[in-house]
């Protein structure tokens, strides 16, 4: 029930593809068999109660873990279980305490290479562009939470500007650096043409933010569902309380919440 | 941001502090000594002791440079075999496991007992005070610097791991210098004992020469200027390793105390739009006017 194909009527070409991918930890099964074709540039959101394999899921398609079954490709290649193809975020911004906001967003660099002068100038145009301009030689503990966000996806696009997982990435921040920051990213990455993946527990976010929205369930951990956000881009504020957000809201809530009916309350369903 | 207030504190008040507590220190001694009309065999005056000091130059000039060459060259081995063992220990759970109860009870054995075997093992030369420094230095640097490569989070690890780093770039980059501020922590606390050390181990293990014998030699003539001299000027030592310690501290970790990197570590744009642009990944480095933001969000 978790074979997906490409939904939408676009031709763009396929960025990247999780291809009957499983895992299994001793007798637990993390994530059943699941496919899922991400198209170059698209906004994916994922959304899901935890135990659902978000983040097994993530691991997978960072090449951090090697799944039981199945295999993942990148521009049609084949990558599973290699790291360093995609980008990669945490709600934990990972800063390293000891750099500056430039030297966080070259790490990719140092952590593979030398750092040129050519990164450096690069890094430091894209963080300008982006809001981080004073930032530069700032060390982290002098920034905000929602500045060290806005590091450490300038450190993910630096480093992998293609297709970059970002696993709750203003999961810590306050609601209203939050908003900023959607907007911030969402930003990004029309200007960047990343392709994205967003896990997420917030489904305003995933609704806003996304072009599709992928549900899922735990136990085991699987792709419910996938919903198509018809909502036109830009985005605004104003979409929040748009019909087509609050159907799509609500009948990704059902999904999330089916086992636990007193969520709704006093609404007559 | 505004910068530390560390930073905007005035120079001279930094120094006036400690400066004029030093100073009510050395009144006190001087009141009690005239005040109590205290024997200059019981409690020497500072003057005298400044006498003391002036008078036998030359033989505790040769004490201090004997004493701090020992106290340097074990502070140094102490802290690279700390180091390296903490390396060592930190690769795997098992040989941490097997060697932390042994080296808890080498610290649990009195450093006068160890001396004695010392001299024994290693003759009346350099080598046991040496050992004895390097001993005391040792421990609380394995310590910290396990507990430092133990704050690195998995999760910066796996990051790194992710984008196609080697162990030893994940070592180098992510690990090594969340060890630095707990290990500068240990030479700090440890820097005063191991003049201490230097001074037993002399008092153990020689027969000539250094502050330590100087002082046993005092102490039997019952010269109680000579013996505070001689504490003066360990306490002077133990206070001069302890701030050239700070100040590599602050030199070398200036993310504890700053907020923007000092000007060596920081960047700073060449000719705006260099030809570099052009080349490589396309980061599209457009005009600044596509940002979309509705005005109530900027």
């Amino acid at each position: 029930m978790s074979e997906l194909q490409v939904q939408g009527s676009e031709q763009t070409a396929v960025k990247l593809e999780v291809r009957g991918v499983a895992q299994r930890f001793d007798t637990t099964v993390a994530l059943t068999t699941t496919s899922l074709s991400v198209r170059e540039g698209e906004f994916i959101a994922i959304v899901g109660p935890s135990g659902c394999g978000k983040s097994t899921l993530f691991n997978i398609v960072s090449g951090i873990l090697r799944p039981t079954e199945g295999s993942v490709l990148l521009d049609g290649k084949d990558i599973t279980g290699e790291p360093g193809h995609v980008g990669y975020m945490l709600q934990k911004d990972l800063l390293l305490q000891w750099k500056t906001s430039l030297e966080n967003i070259t790490l990719g660099a140092a952590l593979t290479r030398r750092v040129t002068e050519a990164d450096k100038v690069q890094a430091a145009a894209l963080a300008t562009k982006y809001g981080l301009g004073e930032f530069l030689n700032h060390y982290p503990h002098a920034m905000s939470g929602g500045m060290r966000q806005r590091v450490a996806l300038m450190r993910t696009l630096t480093f992998a500007k293609d297709v970059m997982l970002l696993d709750e990435p203003f999961g810590a921040l306050d609601s209203q650096t939050r908003m900023d920051m959607q907007y911030w990213l969402l930003t990004v990455w029309a200007e960047q043409r990343s392709t994205i993946l967003f896990v997420t527990h917030d489904v305003d976010e995933a609704i806003f933010l996304a072009d599709r929205v992928v549900v899922m369930s735990p136990q085991p951990g699987r792709i419910r569902q996938v919903f198509d956000v018809p909502l036109p881009r830009p985005r605004h504020l104003d979409m929040l309380t748009d019909r087509v957000f609050t159907a799509l809201k609500r009948a990704t809530l059902e999904l999330i919440y089916e086992r636990e009916p007193a969520f709704t309350g006093r609404d007559e369903k | 941001m505004t910068p530390d207030s560390r930073d905007g504190e005035r120079l001279w008040v930094r120094i006036l502090v400690p400066v004029v507590a030093v100073g009510v220190v050395v009144g006190l001694w001087l009141a009690l000594v005239h005040i109590y009309n205290i024997a200059p065999y019981v409690l020497p005056s500072p003057s005298a002791t400044i006498q003391a000091i002036h008078d036998d130059w030359s033989v505790l000039w040769e004490g201090i440079l004997l004493t701090a060459k020992e106290f340097v060259i074990g502070f140094a081995v102490g802290t690279a075999a700390g180091f390296m063992l903490a390396i060592a220990m930190a690769q795997s759970r098992w040989v941490q496991r097997a060697l932390y109860p042994i080296l808890i009870a080498t610290q649990a054995v009195p450093i006068i007992a160890i001396g004695a075997a010392l001299v024994i093992w290693l003759g009346f030369g350099l080598a046991p005070k040496v050992a004895i420094v390097a001993l005391i230095v040792f421990f609380p640097v394995l310590v910290n610097v396990l507990d430092g490569l133990a704050t690195v989070d998995r999760d910066t690890v796996n990051l790194a791991r992710a984008m196609g780093a080697s162990s030893w770039r994940i070592f180098r980059i992510v690990r090594l210098p969340a060890t630095y501020s707990p290990m500068f922590s240990a030479l700090k606390m440890s820097a005063t004992f191991s003049v201490t050390g230097a001074v037993i181990g002399e008092q153990t293990a020689s027969s000539t020469g250094g502050l330590g014998v100087y002082l046993t030699e005092q102490q039997s003539r019952l010269n109680t200027a000579g013996v505070f001299g001689d504490i003066l000027l360990l306490a002077a030592m133990g206070v001069t390793a302890f701030a050239l310690i700070a100040l590599w501290e602050v030199w070398s970790t200036p993310w504890r105390r700053r907020s923007t990197a000092p000007r060596r570590h920081r960047y700073t744009p060449t000719t705006p739009s260099g030809p570099e642009e052009s080349q490589g990944v396309s980061l599209a480095i457009a005009s600044p006017s596509s940002h979309t933001q509705p005005a109530a969000f900027n």
